[in-house]
């Protein structure tokens, strides 16, 4: 059950609260770009989400943690196939929750505009929908004038700390780097029209006050039928990291309170 | 990724478990920890109690996920390092020893045969 075999690659999955008996609310949630893995979510948000009666599915993406590295195949219509065809050897046909972190965000927004029927909500975490701003964005992070500036952080930090004990995140990041083109073909997906009229399911977003991404809680607002964002001041993009808790109860409320908590914080 | 590994000493087979005592239980987490770390090629280093997971081990994270799923594949639900881990701070999370596993696993059944 640790690996499966999905849209030609071998998908690492973690699944916490599920019982075949009952049929509970599925949430699945997507990790960040690089240095990182479902392990982000397996010691955070999922136990305590499990223990709330939520069947919780964590994959590692592809190029990451211990799915498959591909050396191409890393458009955003890749991430979606992967998670489309990954619902359907966990055999959920109901719409399920998604929850993304960072890029794992945008891969939610992702799968919310190209697969609306299985999508019943999505919670972002620093993210955005994979449009104009988000490509720019990913080229200046991954490709840029000079390489990119996650790339550059990472193998400056690999530089620096030659033999440094854990290193394996970011030997594995600087693996998916050098043998893949992911860095390459991410900045080159098929982006949602700028109006995200796309997106028709609930959505929620969460911001850290300190991170740039926060400015754009109004234009998803606007935008979005049924948007409700909150920014965590003095935050910046590791809400997740810097405040667990905090993100893990209004993921929580947002899951189990669902639409009446939505109408609520509307009203407000 | 399935272990090979006997179910635990103090399984019977009704599925109810007696709780193990702390040698049990080092024997047991030591081999399960050796499956995860086969495949960086250090399965032939002694695991004690005052083994640590990131400075002698040098597991990270997503090994701990995989440390995780073998724990409750062998010992059951009530062994739930996911929440264990999750109820920790950075800090605590660097220091944990093999020892510090052996006593809430050993606690964690001991609790549940209680109850």
């Amino acid at each position: 059950m640790a690996t499966m075999r999905v849209n030609g690659i071998d998908v690492h999955v973690q699944r916490l609260g599920h019982d075949s008996g009952s049929a509970r609310p599925v949430v699945v949630l997507i990790h960040g770009l690089l240095i990182d893995s479902l392990a982000s979510y397996y010691f955070s948000l999922a136990p305590r989400l499990a223990e709330e009666g939520l069947d919780v599915v964590m994959y590692d993406l592809r190029g990451h943690g211990k799915t498959s590295r591909p050396p191409t195949g890393y458009r955003m219509e890749d991430f979606v196939d992967d998670l489309d065809g990954l619902l359907d050897a966990l055999v959920i046909d109901r719409p399920v929750h998604l929850v993304g972190n960072s890029f794992g965000g945008a891969v939610a927004y992702a799968m919310a505009a190209a697969r609306p029927e299985r999508v019943a909500s999505v919670i972002a975490i620093e993210a955005e929908p994979p449009a104009r701003a988000w490509a720019r964005n990913m080229y200046e992070g991954l490709v840029g004038e000079q390489g990119g500036l996650v790339v550059q952080q990472v193998t400056q930090w690999l530089r620096e700390n030659p033999g440094e004990r854990n290193a394996r995140p970011f030997r594995a990041a600087g693996r998916v780097l050098d043998e893949t083109a992911l860095a390459q073909e991410i900045p080159l997906s098929a982006l949602l029209d700028e109006d995200l009229s796309a997106i028709r399911c609930p959505v929620f977003a969460i911001f850290g006050g300190a991170s740039k991404l926060s400015a754009q809680t109004g234009m998803l607002e606007a935008s979005l039928p049924h948007c409700r964002t909150v920014v965590l001041p003095d935050l910046g993009h590791s809400v997740l990291v810097e405040a667990t808790a905090q993100t893990y109860a209004l993921v929580r409320d947002w899951l189990l309170l669902g639409q009446e908590a939505h109408a609520l914080g509307e009203a407000r | 990724m399935t272990t090979e590994l006997d179910r635990p000493v103090g399984q019977s087979d009704s599925g109810r478990t007696s709780a193990p005592d702390a040698a049990t239980a080092l024997a047991d987490i030591s081999a399960i920890l050796r499956t995860v770390l086969e495949e960086y090629g250090l399965d032939d280093s002694e695991i004690t109690l005052d083994t640590s997971f990131h400075d002698d081990l040098e597991l990270e994270s997503i090994d701990l996920v995989t440390l995780s799923a073998q724990l409750r594949e062998f010992y059951g639900e009530r062994v739930n390092f996911a929440a264990f881990i999750a109820d920790r701070g950075l800090e605590e999370i660097i220091a944990l020893t093999v020892g510090d596993l052996v006593g809430y696993v050993v606690d964690s059944l001991a609790v549940a045969e209680v109850g």
